[in-house]
C-alpha cells in the first residue's frame, strides 16, 4: 500500500484528496476495515448504551428504555457506603502489590534464566514455570488452601526450621491475606509472564555482551548495564497496558479464598458487584461504571508520566 | 457502505431488544388454562388413533386404569438450585410413572450457584426448563412474565389435589403482587394425622455415642452441651482410624452460615422465623424482636469464645466452605455442630457404607434452651410450615401448560405417590394382612444404595408430595414415617438411645412444645428472603448479613469478647437493623391483617 505521506526533507507534508478512483482502487481494504468498524460498534460500543442501567431502577420487565431514570441515586448509594470504600481500597491495594510482585518476579525470573548456559535446563525450567498459568483457580486455590492449612506445607516447614513454635491460622487473620493472593499470583503468572520478557533479552544485540565482556565488565555489570536497558521499554509499555488492569485485582482468588473474617480485606469490586448487583442490576452497573472511569484514568495518568519522561508510550 | 453501517445497527438493535425480551408471556397460555385436562390428551393422541383417548378424565380418583403409549409421553425438563443425585435414564419407576402420567421429567440440580443470580441470566437468554423450583429467585421469575399462573387451575375441580395441598388463606399468601399465584411450596404438609418420625430442620446435634458414654443425660443449656462434648472428647481423642476427634464446628460460608448464626431465636424458644423474632408475650399486638442483638444472642457468642479459646471448637471453622464441612462431618469426626438436617443428611449413606453407623457416629438432635428449665422450646415444628417464598412453578416455556399442571396434580393421586415414595408393590414393599406397607431386610439395604437408587428410585422429590397418613389411613405417605419402617432402619446404637430415652421420633430428642398452630405470619424468613438491594429496607438487609459474616467469626475467635462484641453491636447498628426491622413489622401487620 502506497503511503499517503511522503514527503521528503524539507517538503511541505501535504494531504492527499480521497477521490473516487482512490476510493475504488481501495474498496476491498475499505470493506475489510468495515467489517472491523461494525464488529467493534456491535460488540463493543452498542453494549455500552447498558449503563443507561445505573441511571434508573432497572427492571427486567421494562427494559432498558422503560424503568424509572433515578438520575445517580446508585452512585450516591455507593460512595455513601463505607462498604464500597474498603472495596475500592482492597481492590487497589491488591491490584497494586500483584502487579508488582509480578512484574518483578517475571523479569528477575526472566533475567536468570537467560543467564543459563545448558540449553536443555533452560528450556526444562522455563516449561514448568509457565504451566501453572494454565490451571484454573479453583485448582490454585485448593493447592494454596491445602499450603497454608494448620498442618500444611508452609507451617510444617516454618515449625520444623523453628522460626514459629505452634502452627499460625493463616486464614484467619487479615494480615497474612494480601501477601498470600500476591504469592499465589506470582506462583502461577511469573513463568508466563518472564516469557516476554525473555524474548525482548533474546533480541539485545550479542555484540554489546561480547564488547563489555571485552572491556571487562563482569557478570552483574552486564546485566545493569546492557540487559535492563534493553527491556526498559518492554517494561514500560506492559506497566502501562497493566496499570488499567490494576482495578480487575481478581475475582475468583479473592472469592475462594476469602471466607467470613477475611471479608473486610478479602472483598474486591467484582465481588461486591456479585453480592450486592445480582438483583439490583442498577448497582451493579454503576459500580461497572466506575471501574471502568478508574481504569482509564490510571492508563492515561501513567501514558502521560511516560510522555513526560520520554519513554516508549501507548500512545 | 452507509447502507451496511444501517444494517449493522439495526442488527444490533434486533440483538439487544431480543436478550431483554427473554421472557414474552404467551399469549395463549392463560387463556386456554381453565378448560379440562381430558383436552390436551386428547389433542396429544389425535395424531395416534391407535391410543384411547377416552381415559384419563379429570377427576384425580379415576387415574388407575390409564396408561400413555411411548409417543405420547411428553419429556419436560425441570431445574432446582440443590444439590441432588441425577437419576439414570431409563429408570425403572420413571419409566412407570411416564406411562402412567403421561409426562417424563428430567431433572438437573444445580448446586453451584445461587437461583437468584442463575434465574437472571436465564430470564435475559430465556433458556428456561418447564418446570423450576426457582429457590430465592421465584420472585424475579414472576415479576418478569416467565411463569404460568396457578388461579385458573386452582378454580378447575379437575386439578383438586393441587387445591387441596393448601387452606385457602394459605394460598393468599402465596399471591404475588400482580395479583396471581405462581408456585407452591412442596415440603412441610402433612395428610390427616401427622406420623413425622424425622426432625428434618435446625437442632444443635450430637453423635450418639457421645451420649451413650455418658449414660443419656438430659441435656438442657450450652454449658451442659458443651461440657458433654469435652468430657467425650478429653476420653477418646481419637476416633478407631486415628481420626482426630473435633468436639464441635460451625460452618460459617455463604447463605449457610446460619449454622452459627440463628441459634439466638431458637435458644429463646421461638420458632424459626429465620430473619426476626415474632414476640407475642408482654405486648400488645404481635412485635417483631431482633434477635442478634438479644442478651441470649451475647451469652450464646460469648460461650462460643469461652469454649474456641478452651480449644474445643474446631479451630478452622471460620474458614471452611462447605464441602470441607460435609467433609468433616462424613470422616466421623465432628462430635456436635448445629445445623439443619437437611443441610447435612447426605452423609448417612457414607456412614452406612463405611460401618460409622454401628459404631454410634449417627447425630441425634438436641432442643437447647437458653436457661435451665425452660419450658418455651420450639426447636421442633409440630405445625405445617409453608414456606411461600418459594415453590414448584411452571414456566411459560412449557409448550402444554395444561399437561403440566395435570402431571402436578396426578403427583399427589395416591398411587402416584405410593410408586414414587414406596415404589413398586412387590418390588420394593410388602403388603400385610392388615393392608400395612412393609419392607423385607433386602428391601431396605436396596433402598439405602445410591446405585439402586438412581437405577429403580425415582421419588421427583421437588414435586408436590405429602408427609402424614396415606389416604387409606393406615399407611405413612413416605416410607421413614411408617413406624415399623422407622424402627427397622435405625442402626442399634440409635435403637438404644431411643429406648433409653423412651422416644419415638426425632423430634422427641428436642422436648419441644407440641404447638399445632403457628401464627398465620409464619415464617417471616419468606419476606426477607425476597429482599433485593433496590429498597433501603433490601440494602439494610444486605448489610447486616455482610456485617455478620465478618463478625460473628471475629467475635468467636476474640482474645477480648466484651470489647469486640462491644465493637461487631456498633458495626451492626451502621447497618441501619431498625430500617429492616420495621420492613418486618410492616410486613407482619400485613399478614395478620389478611388471616382476619
Amino acid at each position: 500500500m502506497k503511503v499517503a505521506n511522503n514527503g521528503g526533507a524539507g517538503s511541505v507534508v501535504l494531504k492527499k484528496r480521497i477521490t473516487k478512483t482512490e476510493l475504488r482502487r481501495q474498496s476491498v481494504l475499505l470493506i475489510i476495515a468495515g467489517l472491523y468498524v461494525i464488529y467493534g460498534i456491535v460488540f463493543y460500543y452498542l453494549p455500552l448504551a447498558g449503563w443507561t442501567m445505573a441511571f434508573e431502577n432497572f427492571k427486567l420487565k421494562d427494559g432498558i428504555f422503560g424503568s424509572e431514570k433515578v438520575g445517580f441515586k446508585w452512585f450516591k448509594t455507593l460512595f455513601e457506603d463505607k462498604t464500597f470504600l474498603r472495596i475500592i481500597r482492597n481492590t487497589l491495594a491488591m491490584g497494586v502489590i500483584n502487579l508488582i510482585s509480578t512484574t518483578v518476579t517475571a523479569i528477575g525470573f526472566a533475567i536468570l534464566l537467560s543467564e543459563v548456559r545448558n540449553v536443555m535446563g533452560k528450556k526444562i525450567v522455563q516449561t514448568i514455570s509457565y504451566l501453572p498459568h494454565f490451571l484454573s483457580w479453583i485448582v490454585v486455590t485448593s493447592i494454596v488452601k491445602d499450603a497454608f492449612a494448620t498442618k500444611g506445607m508452609i507451617n510444617e516447614l516454618l515449625t520444623s526450621l523453628g522460626i514459629i513454635k505452634t502452627p499460625i491460622s493463616f486464614f484467619m487473620h487479615t494480615q497474612y491475606f494480601w501477601p498470600i493472593v500476591a504469592i499465589s499470583n506470582v506462583w502461577k503468572e511469573t513463568g508466563w509472564n518472564a516469557i516476554i520478557y525473555l524474548a525482548t533479552i533474546t533480541a539485545i544485540d550479542p555484540s554489546l555482551y561480547e564488547a563489555a565482556a571485552m572491556d571487562g565488565a563482569g557478570r552483574w555489570q552486564r546485566i545493569k548495564h546492557i540487559t535492563i536497558p534493553g527491556i526498559r521499554s518492554t517494561i514500560i509499555i506492559l506497566l502501562i497496558m497493566n496499570i488499567g488492569n490494576v482495578i480487575n485485582a481478581g475475582f475468583e482468588v479473592q472469592y475462594l479464598l476469602g471466607l467470613g473474617v477475611l471479608k473486610p480485606v478479602s472483598e474486591t469490586i467484582d465481588i461486591y458487584v456479585l453480592n450486592y448487583g445480582m438483583k439490583n442490576y442498577s448497582l451493579g452497573t454503576a459500580a461497572g461504571i466506575f471501574k471502568t472511569f478508574v481504569s482509564m484514568t490510571l492508563i492515561l495518568l501513567f501514558n502521560f508520566i511516560a510522555k513526560k519522561t520520554g519513554d516508549e508510550r501507548l500512545f | 457502505m452507509k447502507s451496511k453501517k444501517i444494517f449493522a445497527v439495526a442488527l444490533a438493535c434486533m440483538m439487544t431488544v431480543g436478550s431483554f425480551a427473554g421472557c414474552k408471556k404467551k399469549s395463549d397460555s392463560s387463556s386456554t388454562t381453565a378448560s379440562s385436562g381430558s383436552d390436551t390428551t386428547a389433542s396429544q393422541t389425535a395424531s395416534d388413533s391407535a391410543a384411547d383417548p377416552t381415559e384419563t378424565e379429570g377427576s384425580t380418583a379415576a387415574t388407575e386404569a390409564s396408561t400413555y403409549g411411548a409417543d405420547e409421553i411428553s419429556d419436560y425438563t425441570f431445574l432446582a438450585f440443590m444439590a441432588n443425585k441425577e437419576i439414570n435414564d431409563g429408570n425403572d419407576i420413571q419409566e412407570e410413572l411416564a406411562k402412567r402420567t403421561g409426562v417424563r421429567i428430567k431433572e438437573t440440580w444445580n448446586a453451584n450457584q445461587d437461583a437468584a443470580e442463575a434465574v437472571g441470566t436465564m430470564i435475559a437468554s430465556g433458556d428456561l426448563p418447564d418446570f423450576i423450583d426457582g429457590g430465592n429467585g421465584c420472585k424475579m421469575l414472576a415479576e418478569n412474565d416467565c411463569l404460568v399462573a396457578w388461579d385458573d387451575y386452582l378454580k378447575d375441580p379437575a386439578y383438586a389435589n393441587l387445591k387441596e395441598m393448601f387452606s385457602d388463606k394459605q394460598w393468599e399468601l402465596f399471591r404475588q403482587a400482580d395479583g396471581h399465584i405462581y408456585w407452591a411450596n412442596v415440603f412441610g404438609k402433612t395428610y390427616g394425622e401427622p406420623k413425622t418420625r424425622t426432625h428434618n430442620d435446625e437442632a444443635f446435634w450430637v453423635q450418639v455415642r457421645v451420649l451413650e458414654d455418658a449414660n443419656y443425660p438430659v441435656i438442657e443449656t450450652l454449658d451442659e452441651y458443651f461440657a458433654l462434648l469435652e468430657n467425650y472428647a478429653k476420653k477418646y481423642p481419637k476416633n478407631e482410624d486415628g481420626t482426630e476427634v473435633i468436639p464441635y464446628t460451625a460452618l460459617c460460608e455463604g447463605w449457610r452460615y446460619f449454622c452459627i448464626e440463628n441459634a439466638p431465636e431458637f435458644l429463646d424458644g421461638y420458632p424459626n422465623d429465620g430473619s426476626v423474632i415474632v414476640q407475642l408475650e408482654g405486648v400488645d399486638k404481635p412485635t417483631i424482636v431482633d434477635y442478634n442483638t438479644t442478651p441470649t444472642a451475647k451469652m450464646y457468642f460469648k460461650k462460643l469464645n469461652e469454649v474456641y479459646n478452651a480449644g474445643i471448637m474446631d479451630p478452622e471453622f471460620a474458614t471452611m466452605d462447605y464441602d470441607g464441612y460435609i467433609a468433616k462431618l462424613a470422616s466421623g469426626a465432628v462430635l456436635g455442630m448445629c445445623d439443619q438436617n437437611w443441610d447435612f443428611a447426605q452423609i448417612n449413606n457414607t456412614f452406612i457404607e463405611k460401618g460409622f453407623d454401628k459404631k454410634g457416629y449417627n447425630y441425634v438432635p438436641l432442643g437447647l434452651v437458653a436457661q435451665k428449665g425452660q419450658t418455651k422450646n420450639q426447636w421442633h415444628a409440630y405445625a405445617d410450615v409453608p414456606n411461600v417464598s418459594s415453590g414448584i412453578c411452571v414456566t411459560t416455556k412449557c409448550d402444554d401448560p395444561d399437561k403440566a399442571f395435570k402431571f402436578l396434580n396426578t403427583c399427589l393421586d395416591q398411587d402416584i405417590h405410593d410408586l414414587r415414595f414406596w415404589g413398586i408393590e412387590g418390588t420394593d414393599y410388602l403388603v400385610d394382612d392388615n393392608g400395612l406397607y412393609y419392607r423385607t431386610e433386602e428391601m431396605r439395604q436396596n433402598w439405602q444404595s445410591d446405585a439402586y437408587l438412581a437405577k429403580h428410585v425415582c421419588t421427583y422429590s421437588y414435586f408436590p408430595q405429602w408427609g402424614g397418613t396415606s389416604r387409606d389411613g393406615k399407611n405413612a405417605m413416605k416410607p421413614g414415617d411408617q413406624e415399623s419402617e422407622f424402627f427397622a432402619t435405625l442402626s442399634d446404637p440409635l435403637k438404644k438411645a431411643f429406648d433409653a430415652y423412651g422416644y419415638t421420633a426425632y423430634g422427641d430428642f428436642l422436648r419441644s412444645e407440641h404447638i399445632t398452630e403457628l401464627g398465620f405470619w409464619y415464617p417471616m424468613y419468606s419476606h426477607s428472603n425476597d429482599m433485593d438491594t433496590t429498597t433501603d429496607y433490601g440494602m439494610a438487609w444486605a448489610r447486616m448479613g455482610d456485617c455478620k459474616h465478618e463478625w460473628l467469626p471475629k467475635v468467636v475467635i476474640s482474645k477480648d469478647f466484651e470489647s469486640d462484641w462491644e465493637k461487631y453491636q456498633k458495626a451492626y447498628k451502621d447497618c441501619k437493623p431498625e430500617v429492616f426491622l420495621e420492613e418486618m413489622q410492616k410486613e407482619l401487620d400485613r399478614r395478620i391483617e389478611l388471616s382476619k
